[in-house]
C-alpha cells in the first residue's frame, strides 16, 4: 500500500513537472530578443502586407495568452506544430533528429557507464595505490577536457581511417547488408568514443567517492572480518550501497540522451538533436523548440521517475 | 540511338579504366564536393541558403543562364529572347521536345503556369520570390515553344531576374496551390525530384548529403561525371580533414586559414574575387534622434578615413580579401562603377574634420558632439565570423580621432529586431557590422537600401526619395548601357550619403583534388547558382 502512494505521489509530481515545464517553454523563447516573423519576412521585396500575412499564417498576430491556449489545444491532440523554418511537421522534424542522434548517444553514455564504474571501484578499492592515482588522473583529464578539442584530435589522428564526419557514407553503390553495418560502425566509432570518454572520467569520479563512502562503514570491516574474497565485499556489500547516488546520474544521462550532444554533433557533422535545437534558436523557430524541450522534458522526468521507482526497490528506508 | 551511345560511353570508360585511353581526361565518375553551408530546403518557396538555389539551377531549367565569364546572359531553356516595341512583352522561344525527368513534357506552358501562380500568390505562398517576378502582370504560352510575359511597365532586369527563377513541374506543383497559395510553401519536394536540369536530386538527408545523378534526357549539353554528391560538414576543420583524406574531391568554400594547408598538400586552390562584403552601418534613419551628429556627412567621411582597410584585409582575412568601396562590388563586372573607390586611411585628416567641426575631446580622449560623448554602441550579429577580429581593429583607430566604439554582440536575429526598433523605425542603434552577399545583377544589393524595404532586407535605416526614384527608372530601363549608367549614379550618390562604410570584399576560395579538371569558377564558388556549366564541365584528370 505504501508503494501504490509513493508511485501515485511520484507520478502526480511528474505530471505536474511537465505541465510547468510546458509553461515555461511557451513563455521563454517569447521573451528572448527577436522575433520570428522579422526572421521569416526578410525575403527580397517583402511588403508590409507579406509580413502581416506571415504572422496571421504562424499565429503570431493573436495575443500570448491565445497562443498559449491554441498551444496546448494543439498538444492535447498530440500536435506539435509546424517548424517556421523550413515548413514541415515538428514532429517529422524531431523524429528525424531523434533517430540520428540516439544510437550515438546512448552508445557512448553506455560505453561511459561500464567502463566508469568498473574504473571507478578499481579505483576505490585500489585506494593509495599505484592504480588509483592513473585511473584518477586519467578519470581528471579526460573529465576536463573540452569535447570539441578532444573530437578534432580525434579526427586529425584518424585521418584516413575513420570517417571524418557524417553518419554514413552515400557515395557506397548497393552495399550489402554486412558493408552497410561496417559503415555505420566507422562513422558512429568516434562521435561515441568522444562523448564516452568525456563522461567517463563523470562516472569514474562519481562512483569512487559512492564507493569510498561505502568502504568506511562498519559492515564492510564486518565482512572483512568475516574473511569474505575482496570481489565478494565490492559486489555484495560495497557497490549494492554505492548504487544510490549511480542510479541518480545513470537516470539523468538517460534523460538527456535526447537532448543530443551538441558539440560532437558539430564537430563530427552529425544530424542529431542538439544542433537541430541550436538552429531553431538562432530563428526563433518557436514550435521546433517547444517541441524538442517537450521531448526533453518527458524524457528526463520519466527518467526521473524511474530512478525513484528504482530507489524504492534499492533503498528500504523508504517504504519505512 | 541513346542505347548506342551509353554502350560506347560503357566501353570508353572500361577502356579509360583499363590504361586503354590517350586521352588527358576521362567521364564518369562520382564527383564529391564538400560544403560548410547546407541546403536548407528542397522547396524554391521556403530556401533560403545559397546552396539551396545553387541545387534549383541544376535539377531546374531556367530560361536563361549566365555564360562562363558570368558576364553575359545566355541560352538555357529559352534558346532566343525578343521584347517588343514598347519594352512591355517579352517573347522567349523555348526548346522543342524537352522532357522532365518523368517522361513528361517539359514546355513553355510550365514557365508561364510558374509565373502566373507566382503572381497571385505573391503575398502568401509565393512571397520568397515575389521580387524576380515585380512589373509583370501575365504570362502566356501560346504554343508549347514560346513564353510570352507582360510587364505593366518596360522592364530594366528582365534576364537578371529570370537567371534566378527556376521552371518547376506544373504537373506536380499545380495540385500544392491550396490554402491561398500557402500549400506551396509546406509541399515537401522530397527527393527523388522531378527535374530537366543535367542532374536530377536522387537523395537527400537533411545536413548530411545531396546526391545527383546526371539527367540523360537534358536538353542541354550532357554532364561528363555520373554523378555529384554534396556533403554537408558543420566544422571547417573536419571538412579540411577530409580533403586531405580524400573522403572528397573539393571543398566549395575554404576558410583562408587552410590555403596554405591545403596547397602545400598539393590541391589546385583557387581565389577569385567574390560578392560577399563587409560594412560598417552607420543608422541613417530620419527617426534617429539620439547623436544627431551621426548623420552630419563629414563626420561620417571622418570614420570613413578611420577604418583601415588594408589592415583588416591582412589580419582579419589574412590577405583574402580586397578594399571595399561600394555597394556593388567590382567582381560582378561592369555595374560596379571605377570611380567608386576605397578611402584611404588617413587618420590625421579624420581629427581635421572633427576638429573643423568644433568637436572638441573631454579629459578622456572622447570628442563631445551636440553636448554629449562621441561614444557609440556597435552591433555585432554573431554569426558575422569576421565581426570580433574587425572590432578590435577599429576600436582602436576611432579613440584615435576621439571616438568610443562598444561592442553589443547579438544573434542575427536579436541584432536585426534591436537594429529596426522600436516598431520598424530604426530610431535607437547607432552603427552596425554586418556583411551583403551580392548577386551579378545589382537590382537586389541597390533595393536593400529603398524605404520598401523598411522591415524587409534594409539594415540602415537609409529612406531618400530621390533614391527611391533612381531605383524605381533603373527597374524600368530596358537599355542596359542607360540602366547601367543610373547604376554608376546610384552608387556615387550612396558614396556620398555613406549609409555604409564599406570594408572588404572577400575572395571566394576553393580547392579541388587534382584528380578533378574542368570545374568553372565564379564569385559564388565552383558551384553555383549562375549557370550549369561548372558542374557539367568537370570530369576526371587523366
Amino acid at each position: 500500500m505504501r508503494g501504490a502512494d509513493y508511485f501515485i505521489k511520484r507520478f502526480v509530481f511528474a505530471v505536474v513537472t511537465v505541465f510547468v515545464a510546458i509553461t515555461i517553454n511557451f513563455a521563454l523563447f517569447r521573451l528572448a530578443p527577436g522575433s520570428a516573423v522579422s526572421n521569416l519576412s526578410r525575403v527580397p521585396h517583402a511588403t508590409p502586407e507579406t509580413r502581416e500575412a506571415l504572422k496571421k499564417e504562424f499565429g503570431l498576430d493573436k495575443s500570448r495568452g491565445e497562443q498559449y491556449v491554441l498551444y496546448l489545444m494543439q498538444l492535447a491532440h498530440g500536435n506539435l506544430g509546424i517548424s517556421f523554418a523550413n515548413q514541415q511537421p515538428v514532429s517529422s522534424n524531431l523524429t528525424t533528429a531523434l533517430k540520428n542522434t540516439v544510437p550515438m548517444v546512448l552508445l557512448g553514455t553506455l560505453f561511459a557507464i561500464v567502463l566508469g564504474t568498473l574504473t571507478g571501484v578499481i579505483s576505490a578499492w585500489r585506494r593509495g595505490t599505484a592504480t588509483e592515482g592513473m585511473t584518477l588522473g586519467t578519470a581528471l583529464t579526460l573529465y576536463a577536457m573540452p569535447t570539441h578539442w578532444l573530437g578534432l584530435m580525434l579526427i586529425i589522428v584518424f585521418a584516413g581511417t575513420l570517417p571524418t564526419g557524417g553518419m554514413s557514407d552515400e557515395f557506397l553503390i548497393n552495399p550489402s547488408f554486412t558493408e552497410h553495418m561496417q559503415d555505420l560502425a566507422r562513422h558512429i566509432f568516434l562521435p561515441a568514443l568522444t562523448l564516452g570518454l568525456v563522461l567517463f572520467g563523470e562516472y569514474t569520479l562519481i562512483v569512487r567517492s559512492a564507493m569510498l563512502e561505502t568502504l568506511g562503514e562498519d559492515y564492510i570491516l564486518t565482512a572483512r572480518a568475516k574473511g569474505l574474497k575482496p570481489w565478494a565485499i565490492v559486489r555484495k556489500h560495497a557497490l549494492r550501497n554505492a548504487l544510490l547516488p549511480v542510479t541518480t546520474l545513470i537516470a539523468l544521462s538517460l534523460g538527456y540522451i535526447v537532448a543530443g550532444a551538441i558539440l560532437v554533433e558539430t564537430v563530427f557533422s552529425w544530424p542529431g538533436i542538439g544542433r537541430a535545437v541550436y538552429e531553431a534558436v538562432l530563428q526563433r523557430d518557436y514550435p521546433m523548440l517547444q517541441g524538442a524541450f517537450l521531448v526533453l522534458t518527458v524524457s528526463v522526468v520519466f527518467f526521473n521517475l524511474v530512478a525513484d521507482l528504482l530507489y524504492f526497490k534499492l533503498d528500504p528506508r523508504i517504504t519505512e | 540511338m541513346r542505347k548506342t551511345s551509353a554502350a560506347l560511353l560503357l566501353l570508353t570508360i572500361l577502356a579509360a579504366g583499363c590504361g586503354g585511353s590517350s586521352s588527358s581526361s576521362q567521364e564518369g565518375g562520382t564527383f564529391k564536393i564538400g560544403t560548410s553551408s547546407r541546403i536548407d530546403s528542397l522547396n524554391p518557396y521556403v530556401a533560403f541558403n545559397q546552396d539551396a538555389y545553387s541545387m534549383f539551377e541544376y535539377i531546374y531549367p531556367t530560361l536563361v543562364q549566365y555564360d562562363k565569364e558570368n558576364k553575359k546572359f545566355v541560352p538555357d531553356f529559352a534558346k532566343s529572347w525578343s521584347t517588343s516595341a514598347d519594352g512591355k512583352t517579352w517573347t522567349f522561344k523555348t526548346v522543342s521536345g524537352a522532357k522532365w525527368s518523368d517522361g513528361q513534357p517539359l514546355t513553355a506552358e510550365d514557365a508561364a503556369w510558374r509565373i502566373n501562380t507566382d503572381i497571385k500568390y505573391k503575398d502568401t505562398g509565393a512571397a520568397n520570390d515575389a521580387g524576380l517576378i515585380a512589373h509583370i502582370t501575365r504570362a502566356e504560352a501560346p504554343d508549347p515553344d514560346t513564353l510570352v510575359v507582360h510587364y505593366a511597365a518596360p522592364a530594366g532586369n528582365v534576364l537578371g531576374q529570370f537567371q534566378q527563377y527556376p521552371i518547376i513541374p506544373k504537373h506536380i506543383w499545380e495540385s500544392h496551390t491550396g490554402h491561398k497559395g500557402n500549400d506551396l510553401k509546406t509541399f515537401a519536394n522530397n527527393a527523388p525530384i522531378v527535374g530537366a536540369g543535367p542532374f536530377t536530386l536522387d537523395s537527400f538527408k537533411k545536413d548530411q548529403i545531396a546526391l545527383f545523378k546526371r539527367y540523360d534526357g537534358f536538353y542541354g549539353p550532357k554532364a561528363k561525371v555520373d554523378a555529384f554528391g554534396l556533403r554537408m560538414f558543420s566544422n571547417d576543420d573536419a571538412l579540411v580533414t577530409a580533403l586531405k583524406s580524400h573522403e572528397i574531391d573539393s571543398i566549395e568554400e575554404v576558410p583562408p586559414t587552410s590555403v596554405k594547408t591545403l596547397s602545400s598538400a598539393g590541391f589546385a586552390v583557387n581565389k577569385i574575387a567574390g560578392v560577399d562584403q563587409t560594412d560598417f552601418i552607420i543608422n541613417s534613419s530620419p527617426h534617429k534622434t539620439s547623436h544627431p551628429e551621426l548623420q552630419n556627412l563629414k563626420v561620417r567621411q571622418a570614420f570613413d578615413m578611420a577604418v583601415d582597410r588594408p589592415k583588416i584585409v591582412d589580419v582579419v582575412f589574412l590577405g583574402a580579401a580586397k578594399p571595399a568601396a561600394s555597394i556593388i562590388p567590382s567582381s560582378t563586372g561592369d555595374w560596379a562603377n571605377p570611380s567608386v573607390q576605397p578611402t584611404a586611411f588617413d587618420i590625421d585628416q579624420a581629427n581635421s574634420i572633427l576638429d573643423g567641426l568644433g568637436y572638441k575631446r573631454g579629459g578622456d580622449g572622447i570628442r563631445v558632439a551636440n553636448g554629449q560623448k562621441m561614444a557609440y554602441e556597435v552591433i555585432t550579429p554573431t554569426d558575422l565570423h569576421s565581426a570580433n577580429r574587425t572590432f578590435q581593429i577599429l576600436q582602436p583607430d576611432f579613440k584615435k580621432i576621439g571616438v568610443q566604439l562598444t561592442q553589443k554582440a547579438l544573434d542575427s536575429t536579436a541584432a536585426f529586431d534591436a537594429m529596426t526598433a522600436p516598431n520598424g523605425k530604426y530610431a535607437n542603434f547607432d552603427i552596425a557590422l554586418w556583411d551583403w552577399v551580392a548577386l551579378i545583377d545589382p537590382d537586389f544589393m541597390l533595393s536593400v537600401v529603398t524605404c520598401d524595404q523598411y522591415e524587409g532586407w534594409n539594415d540602415s535605416g537609409f529612406c531618400d526619395k530621390s533614391y527611391d526614384a533612381m531605383y524605381s527608372k533603373q527597374q524600368l530601363t530596358p537599355d542596359q548601357a542607360k540602366r547601367r549608367d543610373l547604376v554608376w549614379k546610384m552608387q556615387r550618390y550612396l558614396q556620398t550619403k555613406k549609409p555604409y562604410l564599406w570594408m572588404a570584399t572577400l575572395d571566394h576560395i576553393s580547392a579541388t583534388s587534382k584528380d578533378w579538371t574542368g570545374l568553372v569558377d565564379s564569385p559564388q564558388g565552383p558551384f553555383n547558382s549562375l549557370s550549369k556549366i561548372s558542374l557539367s564541365s568537370v570530369q576526371q584528370a587523366g
